[in-house]
């Protein structure tokens, strides 16, 4: 009778079926694997860790409950930390969302060199942003950096950019633009390119403006990449470091300190794993949940086409 | 047993035993890690191939110097320490060593040796040795880091102050500045009087200003040498009038700028008639990038006179890690290269400074004008308290001055703030 079943097209198929599915884990077994092993379980570490005082070389774990969270709490440096994070994100991924767009909309026209000024604008992507930061630090240098050479030539005041505790937060914020525009472009002329040309004919045939044609399709049709572009950009921007590290070490006085380099520091620094655990984790909470809310709005804004 | 099973017999632990002969007669070797670049003039001997070329000869123990990256040195020791797969000998910032004590990463050196050390070699290197009660938990370089006053001989002629006599008190020391600041047509400051760090790492601005703070009476904890508990002097009258003192050269005099924020290259390239730091620094990076620049060294200027002067000592040690493999090679190769042999032969070779007091007694350190200028400066030398909160207590000071000199802050709430903020690392690093 089993044998029967087998043979029949129906059992075929279900071996067939349950052998791809086989062959399918098989085939993603070693992304899952490794992802397993340095993604999750360090994750897993990290939660566990944010409960205990962790004193890693002499191999002693004390467990202390909630209290590496109830110390965040009352932590000045922490919060500081945490608002100049906040400041970050919230100014960085609007702004490099929008430039990215007005040059995207700029570089889906035709002109000569465009290839060549799309490549210019995209360059600082893929540069270090050690090796970049290294060079944006003498671009800033108040005496022989070039941004007061240039502010002295067209007679306004000279800055004292990274030397300033006010200046200092924007001036990083003006390198993370500058290094994130590029990508931010391509995304969004490849989204534009996207979009059938049709509907901008019937829309020009109909009368509508250049502005019209933006805000009512153009707009609404990137609504996807728009949507991809602050999630994955205000990821990033909560877990800015490296151009902070470089450029200002998180001075003057704290006004640069951002959350990775304060559990940096806390880590590597202080040795205090349990308490940089937990600030791994309250940022994590941070990203999800803005994550959460960026996707969950601009579902709205989805058009299907 | 035939003859083929015999012969088959002799065969085989013959070879077994092959590889265990040929390691047993190979050199051991131990590795040694060390700041790769300029970092610290101690390190540069690292670099010749035939440093230890003697000791392996005579030991057949090859040492295997590796350089790191000096930003993330720290931060490599500890991952290697907690990966069990660390250095033999660490060459190491003495700043780091709390953090160090903290995870009981360090071997410490035998009691014997250390009292053989202690014993031998001068005042200022016993001080940065001894870690309380005879205690060592490595060997210092030499050269070590004194910090002195540095100042432009041409520059104080060219305003009319003797090149040869630098500013002793607080007072005279804000007048010279006033004297050599130097400003352009719309009234910028081309020049400073005198460059102060107040960027960067809240450590390197602490250790630039620690000689007006020490100087001035406060501290950074009550005992240097207590590992654990304590309390922080920095909000004391001491502490408020040494951030004063720059305040006032930034606002009253404006004899300073935040505009230059590293002291020692204004310093080198002409644009700082005066710095505080390393002297060590200036004497190594003078005649490669301001070879015309003729420099006088002092002590740091104090309050008033008849005041003590307070300078920081600091160096570099040779270290063993608990969890290094060879540690009876390692400390072999610690005691040859700190022999008093190898410290009179290194140093002259290198132009520093000695340990050992029998090579005070020899030529060219007994009539060098640069080495006795040091031994000027020692006397006053503090070393870095090693509190397990050490960090803590750092960063809340150099935040503090940093918020002074930025405007952020009044003197007596940024120090308000940092007694709170270095006192509380101080008890949660002793729990």
């Amino acid at each position: 009778m089993i044998s029967e079943r087998r043979r029949s097209p129906r059992g075929v198929l279900a071996r067939l079926h349950s052998r791809h599915v086989l062959h399918a884990y098989l085939f993603i077994a070693p992304v899952i694997i490794l992802f397993g092993i340095f993604r999750v379980a360090p994750s897993i570490q990290t939660l566990l860790y944010s409960f205990y005082k962790v004193e890693l070389l002499r191999g002693r774990f004390t467990f202390i409950g909630l209290e590496n969270f109830y110390s965040l709490l009352t932590d000045e440096i922490f919060r500081r930390a945490t608002v100049n994070t906040l400041t970050y994100v919230i100014t960085i991924v609007p702004i490099s969302a929008f430039l990215g767009l007005v040059l995207a909309v700029l570089f889906n026209a035709k002109f000569h060199l465009k290839e060549f000024f799309k490549a210019v604008y995209f360059s600082p992507m893929v540069t270090s942003t050690v090796a970049a930061a290294m060079v944006w630090w003498w671009m800033y240098n108040p005496q022989f950096g070039i941004f007061n050479v240039l502010l002295k030539l067209v007679s306004l005041p000279e800055q004292p950019w990274l030397m300033s505790s006010r200046m200092a937060l924007p001036s990083i914020i003006i390198f993370s633009i500058w290094k994130n525009l590029g990508y931010n472009m391509i995304l969004y002329l490849a989204g534009l390119q996207a979009i059938p040309p049709q509907f901008y004919e019937a829309a020009t045939i109909d009368g509508a403006s250049a502005f019209g044609r933006f805000w009512r399709i153009t707009l609404p049709l990137l609504a996807p990449t728009t949507t991809f572009i602050l999630i994955y950009n205000g990821i990033l921007a909560f877990q800015v470091f490296d151009q902070v590290f470089v450029l200002t070490g998180g001075g003057p006085a704290g006004s640069t300190n951002v959350v990775v380099l304060d559990l940096y520091r806390q880590a590597f620094e202080r040795y205090n794993f349990g308490y940089a655990a937990a600030e791994a984790m309250v940022l994590f909470v941070f990203i999800m949940g803005v994550t959460i809310l960026q996707y969950v709005y601009s579902k709205r804004f989805e058009v299907a086409y | 047993m035939t003859r083929g099973s015999k012969a088959l017999a002799i065969s085989l632990a013959i070879l077994i035993l092959t590889p265990a002969i040929a390691l047993a007669g190979a050199a051991k070797k131990i590795t040694l890690w060390y700041p790769a670049g300029d970092i610290t003039a101690g390190a540069a001997h690292f670099a010749d191939k035939t440093l230890f070329a003697d000791f392996e000869q005579k030991t057949g123990i090859k040492v295997e110097p590796v350089a790191l990256d000096y930003d993330t040195m720290q931060q490599k020791i500890f991952a290697a320490a907690a990966g069990k797969n660390i250095a033999d000998i660490l060459f190491v910032d003495d700043s780091w060593l709390p953090g160090f004590l903290k995870e009981e990463m360090l071997e410490p050196v035998a009691d014997a040796k250390a009292k053989a050390w202690l014993n031998a070699v001068s005042p200022e290197i016993r001080t940065l040795s001894d870690y309380g009660k005879g205690r060592m938990w490595g060997y210092v370089q030499y050269g070590i880091d004194v910090y002195g006053l540095t100042w432009n001989k041409d520059q104080f002629k060219e305003v009319g102050l003797d090149p040869e006599k630098p500013p002793k008190t607080w007072a005279e020391f804000r007048e010279y500045a006033k004297k050599l600041v130097k400003r352009d047509a719309q009234g910028n400051i081309t020049r400073v009087g005198y460059a102060i760090r107040h960027v960067g790492q809240p450590h390197g601005i602490v250790h630039k200003h620690f000689w007006a703070i020490y100087g001035a009476g406060a501290a950074l904890i009550d005992n240097h040498l207590a590992l654990r508990g304590g309390k922080t002097l920095i909000n004391t009258p001491g502490g408020r009038a040494a951030l004063q003192l720059i305040l006032d050269m930034l606002d009253v005099d404006k004899s300073t700028s935040l505009n230059f924020p590293d002291p020692r290259a204004a310093f080198l390239k002409g644009i700082a008639s005066m710095q505080i730091s390393e002297t060590v620094s200036i004497r190594a990076r003078q005649p490669k990038e301001a070879p015309d620049l003729k420099w006088g060294m002092a002590l740091p200027p104090v309050p008033k006179a008849g005041d003590r002067p307070a300078t920081n000592l600091g160096g570099w040690l040779y270290v063993v890690p608990r969890l290094a493999k060879n540690k009876a090679q390692a400390w072999r190769a610690i005691e040859w290269i700190n022999s008093p042999e190898k410290d009179y032969e290194l140093c002259k070779k290198y132009g520093a400074s000695p340990r050992y007091k029998v090579n005070w007694e020899k030529e060219p350190f007994k009539s060098d004008p640069y080495d006795q200028g040091l031994k000027q400066l020692y006397p006053y030398g503090i070393k870095l308290p090693i509190n397990l909160g050490f960090n803590g207590i750092m960063e809340a000071t150099g935040n503090a001055i940093q918020k002074v000199w930025h405007h952020e802050a009044s003197v007596d709430a940024a120090l308000a703030e940092a007694e709170r903020l270095a006192n509380k690392a101080i008890a949660d690093a002793a729990k």
